[in-house]
């Protein structure tokens, strides 16, 4: 007889075998051919010669700008398909497959398999938005050399003093890849954590996979606009509208406050602060909709 | 020593969408699997097989009544450390290897290390996909499918195996296999709940027998004693000349409280001649 495990909910190692066999699964469903193409983009986006009508002294900034919109840009897109498809493709899939039915007959609590399917998504996002950060980097830190040099050049022929230059020169570096643009490259990865929570939810009570793809990127799409319509319906309505505000940012994610990666590209900063809050919030929704999920595929019959 | 299996006055109905009429799937069923035992389940599709073993194991809950599992309540996770469960027409993650498959839900069942590597080889051998272990299920036949998803039922020696439909879709050849594993399981004291409408497959494996129709446990009760009819008796000879046969003709005649119902040649099974033609032969 083999030796029994201490069967409660939560166990980090059978969450971990879980997640690597969601993980392995969606890998050799060649979800990685995306990074080629990710590739392709971001190199593409890197010999654009942007025509620009800004002064002599602004040369080559477009092509910074551009590279780092271009990525964040398909680092977003990627990230927020893959959690809503991939996380809302796998239930569905073990329960017509039948692969469900072998594994709750082990001793596998629900929860451990839910939050093994969501750790198994959300780790592939990961390593995807870093290898495709790397590149990025990599891409973006050749060009910002190209543009240094440029203005470095230019700054001599224009006789600025070494203070100026040097300042000059700073304001390039910080249009590079710095831990800013880091922290922009996470916060892409947070709000994937929330829409792969969201899709779990989803699939927990739907039937297709079409159903829990539609219905995610319509959540998404309210999501981002979540604030503006709270505080036009909730704003001056009195403790009835405060709950209602408070009952609305609980059902559908507040992806508002992950806007602030439009503003990281445009150079500014990221407070550890900010950072920390996002984090909390991605935190709190996780949790909620993992346990909301849980609650109904405990009950769920197959 | 507690019963395997103990299933009292279980019953299951579904509630369809849509205010559909309620359908009573398994209506008081009540079964006692002794440890050690084969039982076989049987009953025509849809009569509520299935159902039953799925509230056995959690997958679905009784609407009334109970389900245990040497004394675990099945609802509770920890009674499925004593279960192995083959699913009727089980597919199982394509993408991984045979011995990656078994690797996996043996480590669901918490093994690891040597002892997990010793018994994925041990299984292998067991239903004799060793040259297959590398391969990945996508390229398995149905009858190795079936057998892979044994061998994983098997991981953790369970000391209970539920078995649903072992050799639907499985040819003569692979379901004497599935079989013959039956057979070394109980060899080895483990519990078998088979649920098929296979008959005489059930008839050569099981040592009791349930007849479920319509969701209500009809007939019950050991395999042997069932299917005796009690005021016949079977009498077997070999090489016997016809003047032999009319001489015991007569003798039962003469008796005068029995009589001869007839005599004539042994059948084999149109099973045993195919595998006797279609095993261990080099050429057609």
């Amino acid at each position: 007889m083999s030796k029994a495990l201490p069967n409660r909910p939560l166990n980090p190692r059978r969450i971990g075998v879980l997640a690597f066999n969601t993980f392995t699964q969606l890998v050799r469903m060649k979800v990685f051919y995306f990074l080629a193409i990710f590739a392709v983009i971001v190199i593409g986006s890197n010999s654009l010669n942007l025509p620009t009508n800004s002064a002599p002294e602004n040369a080559g900034i477009q092509v910074l700008f551009a590279i780092k919109n271009t990525s964040i840009g398909c680092m977003g897109l990627f990230s927020l398909v893959l959690a809503v498809v991939a996380t809302g493709l796998l239930l569905p899939k073990d329960v017509e497959d039948r692969t469900l039915y072998t594994i709750l007959a082990k001793p596998v609590p629900r929860l451990d398999y839910l939050i093994g399917k969501l750790v198994g998504v959300t780790s592939l996002i990961f390593i995807s938005l870093l290898a495709m950060d790397l590149l990025m980097v990599g891409v973006l830190q050749m060009r910002t050399n190209e543009v240094v040099e440029m203005r470095s050049q230019f700054a001599d022929g224009a006789g600025y003093p070494p203070e100026m230059k040097a300042r000059y020169i700073n304001e390039t570096l910080a249009l590079g890849p710095t831990w800013n643009l880091q922290g922009g490259v996470l916060v892409v990865f947070f709000r994937a954590v929330v829409m792969a929570s969201v899709a779990l939810l989803l699939s927990t009570f739907s039937t297709s996979t079409l159903f829990t793809a539609v219905v995610g990127f319509m959540v998404l799409f309210v999501g981002f606009f979540q604030a503006d319509a709270r505080d036009f319906y909730f704003s001056g309505t009195g403790a009835l509208g405060r709950i209602g505000s408070g009952a609305m940012t609980v059902v559908l994610p507040d992806l508002q406050l992950f806007n602030v990666v439009d503003s990281i590209i445009e150079g500014k900063v990221l407070e550890a602060a900010s950072l920390l809050k996002i984090a909390g919030v991605t935190l709190f929704y996780c949790v909620i909709y993992t346990f909301t999920s849980w609650i109904i595929f405990a009950r769920k019959e197959f | 020593m507690p019963s395997a299996v103990d299933i009292q006055n279980l019953v299951k109905v579904f509630h369809p969408s849509f205010r559909g009429t309620p359908v009573r799937a398994v209506d008081n069923v009540s079964i006692t699997i002794e440890a050690g035992e084969v039982y076989g389940l049987i009953g025509p599709n849809g009569s509520g097989k299935s159902t039953t073993m799925k509230a056995l194991l959690g997958l679905v809950a009784p609407t009334s009544g109970s389900c245990r599992i040497f004394e675990a309540d099945s609802l509770e996770v920890d009674s499925r450390q004593q279960v192995g469960f083959l699913p009727e027409n089980p597919y199982f993650y394509k993408h991984l290897t045979g011995a990656e498959t078994l690797a996996f839900y043996g480590k669901l069942c918490g093994l690891r290390g040597r002892p997990l590597v010793d018994r994925i080889s041990e299984l292998l051998d067991l239903v004799d996909l060793q040259a297959a272990r590398d391969r990945r299920l996508g390229g398995y036949s149905k009858g190795m499918l079936q057998r892979i998803g044994l061998a994983q039922a098997l991981i953790q020696e369970p000391r209970l195996v539920i078995l649903d439909e072992p050799t639907a879709g499985v040819d003569p050849v692979g379901s004497r296999q599935i079989r013959d594993l039956i057979f070394a399981l109980k060899e080895r004291g483990i519990t078998v709940f088979l649920c098929s409408h296979l008959l005489e497959q059930v008839q050569e494996v099981c040592d009791r027998v349930g007849i479920i129709y319509k969701g209500r446990m009809v007939k019950e009760g050991r395999l042997d004693e069932m299917l005796a009819i009690e005021e016949e008796t079977e009498v077997l000879l070999r090489d016997a000349t016809p003047e032999l046969i009319e001489r015991i003709r007569k003798l039962v005649e003469e008796s005068g409280d029995s009589k001869f119902l007839g005599a004539g040649k042994s059948r084999t099974t149109l099973e045993r001649l195919f595998l006797e033609e279609t095993t261990n032969r080099d050429e057609p």
